[in-house]
């Protein structure tokens, strides 16, 4: 059974086809990159799945069951964990609480003991020990970032849904957070990512799926992907993009 | 649960339980009855700010509606208190009728975010003052056999209990997982939803704590006065006392609500009796000042005294 099965899932607003009947599946253990040019539905497709929305119409499954329409909380405790495109961590708690806050709340509520530990074992993997006492309002857009994955994780998730993660990185972080993204794959956590810097997706993922003004418009391997004409006239606007965007 | 910041806190507790339990003794040193009122109005100030504290300054939901909660609390202690049943149940129903209501305007109330929710409850504050002056218009006052045996020092350890109690159970919130959740609440709701924080529970929680705390602070006043109009304890001035009270000290801190209380109590009196109502606009002013210039109050002053020294 597949971790995530969206089926013909449409959000509208006011009249703007934000998403569109789209459908995929996502594989325990997969990592699947989503990309598209700006308004093509990414942010409110992750929203659809975390719960920040509830579709007009479709089905939403986790682990086979269905969670659309749950609340964000909900969705959360049964393993799903984002971050946000402009990150949001709690600005007047320590970086420690913030992640504190995931551990405590999520997926993993219940084992209460050992915390903190835990807590600090996540920051230590984003690279952020040094930092854990500061509030998080004067950490570095960057190590907001780092602290945003920190408090996903410790939630616990099976999904982990991430944001533009990469966007506003200088090299040397986009390598060290592909590492690390690489390095959660392998620890057995599913990640479905909207990236647009296209390379990197390319990169990480085995399989990418594209969208286009909120429908489906390519799944599959990077490189077919990539050479899909479909998805070559949306990103370089030829006369078969602009006749798809009409 | 070890976190940090919680020593600092606890610190703060011992100090302030500390000086609570030397007020103990100042009925006992001070025979004066304009000393021992002050300090109760002190004492009721801080149980009164702290309750405020708890569902503004933790849970990040400005309640302009607080004075219906301590209202609500001394109506029904002084009606049960003078019909007959004995003071501490009286006082733990007027608790629970507050927070009754509370959790059923809650429920609703709770629909609206950050300046909808404060204009709500501010218009539920009133229209409960409204009612109960048209319902009772008459004053309030004991029957001449309680006024007989009225003892003030038995109203000032009562305040001092519930002062007591106020701080506890705002240091325990702060140091809980409940206070994290709600703090995160605070700083960012749908960011907290995303982990895994269950708003609204926590939300009915936070206002639960705050207008028990509220609606025995209401019984306390109750307990108090001799003579009063019922409405009174739903004016609107017992919810921007909490609120100027917190800010001016520090919101969302153990300690700020009870710095707030005091500095607010002494120069309320001092300043009523240099310049009678011109008080009132003096604390406009500090008000608009603080949350301008230091938004965190006397707390953040303090801080960044400390850090200013430290260089």
């Amino acid at each position: 059974m597949p971790l995530l099965e969206v089926e013909r899932v449409s959000k509208d607003f006011g009249g703007v086809r934000a998403v569109h009947d789209v459908s995929f599946t996502l594989e325990e253990g997969e990592l699947l990159g989503i990309m598209g040019p700006n308004g093509s539905g990414k942010t409110t497709l992750f929203n659809l799945i975390a719960g920040a929305l509830v579709p007009d119409g479709g089905r939403i499954r986790l682990a086979g069951q269905d969670i659309a329409g749950l609340a964000p909380h909900r969705i959360c405790a049964r393993g799903v964990a984002r971050t946000f495109q402009l990150v949001r961590p709690f600005a007047g708690l320590s970086a420690l609480e913030n992640v504190l806050v995931g551990r405590l709340y999520g997926r993993a509520r219940g084992r209460a003991a050992g915390a903190v530990a835990e807590a600090e074992r996540l920051l230590a993997l984003v690279g952020l020990e040094d930092r854990a006492h500061e509030p998080a309002a004067r950490l570095t857009f960057v190590d907001k970032k780092r602290l945003e994955l920190a408090r996903a994780l410790a939630t616990s998730p099976a999904l982990l849904l991430l944001d533009e993660f990469l966007a506003g990185l200088n090299p040397a972080e986009t390598a060290s957070a592909m590492a690390l993204v690489r390095r959660l794959v392998g620890e057995g956590i599913t990640v479905l990512m909207v990236e647009h810097i296209v390379w990197a997706l390319l990169d990480l993922s085995r399989r990418v799926l594209v969208l286009s003004a909120g429908e489906k418009i390519a799944d599959g391997p990077p490189a077919a992907v990539a050479a899909d004409p479909a998805v070559v006239d949306v990103y370089l606007g030829g006369a078969g993009g602009a006749r798809a965007r009409a | 649960m070890r976190r940090l910041g919680a020593r600092r806190e606890r610190g703060w507790a011992a100090a302030i339980l500390g000086a609570l339990a030397l007020l103990a003794f100042l009925p006992l040193a001070v025979q004066r009855d304009d000393v021992l009122n002050f300090v109760f109005v002190t004492l009721l100030s801080i149980t009164l700010a702290q309750s405020w504290n708890v569902v503004a300054g933790y849970a990040g939901q400005v309640n302009l509606g607080h004075a219906a909660f301590f209202g609500l609390g001394a109506l029904t202690a002084r009606t049960l208190w003078i019909g007959g049943t004995p003071l501490a149940p009286a006082l733990a129903a007027g608790a629970l009728v507050a927070t009754a209501f509370a959790l059923l305007i809650g429920v609703a109330a709770f629909r609206l975010r950050g300046a909808y929710f404060a204009i709500g409850t501010l218009a539920l504050g009133e229209i409960l003052r409204t009612t109960v002056s048209n319902v009772l218009p008459e004053i309030s006052t004991l029957p001449t056999a309680a006024i007989a045996t009225y003892r003030l020092s038995q109203r000032y350890y009562l305040a001092l209990a519930l002062a007591a109690l106020s701080v506890v159970a705002v240091a325990l919130l702060s140091a809980s997982r409940l206070g994290l959740g709600m703090q995160a609440l605070r700083e960012d709701e749908e960011a907290a939803e995303a982990a895994g924080v269950g708003a609204l529970r926590l939300k009915l929680t936070a206002l639960a704590l705050s207008t028990a705390l509220a609606g025995l602070a209401g019984g306390l006043f109750a307990y108090y006065h001799i003579s009063y109009y019922p409405s009174h304890a739903f004016s609107p001035s017992w919810t921007f006392d909490a609120l100027l009270m917190t800010f001016i000290g520090g919101v969302g801190t153990l300690h700020g609500p009870v710095l707030g209380a005091v500095l607010y109590v002494f120069l309320k009196e001092y300043l009523a009796l240099r310049w009678v109502d011109f008080h009132l606009l003096i604390f406009g002013a500090l008000f608009v000042v603080i949350v301008l210039l230091l938004p965190g109050g006397l707390v953040q002053a303090a801080a960044r005294a400390r850090r200013l020294l430290a260089r």
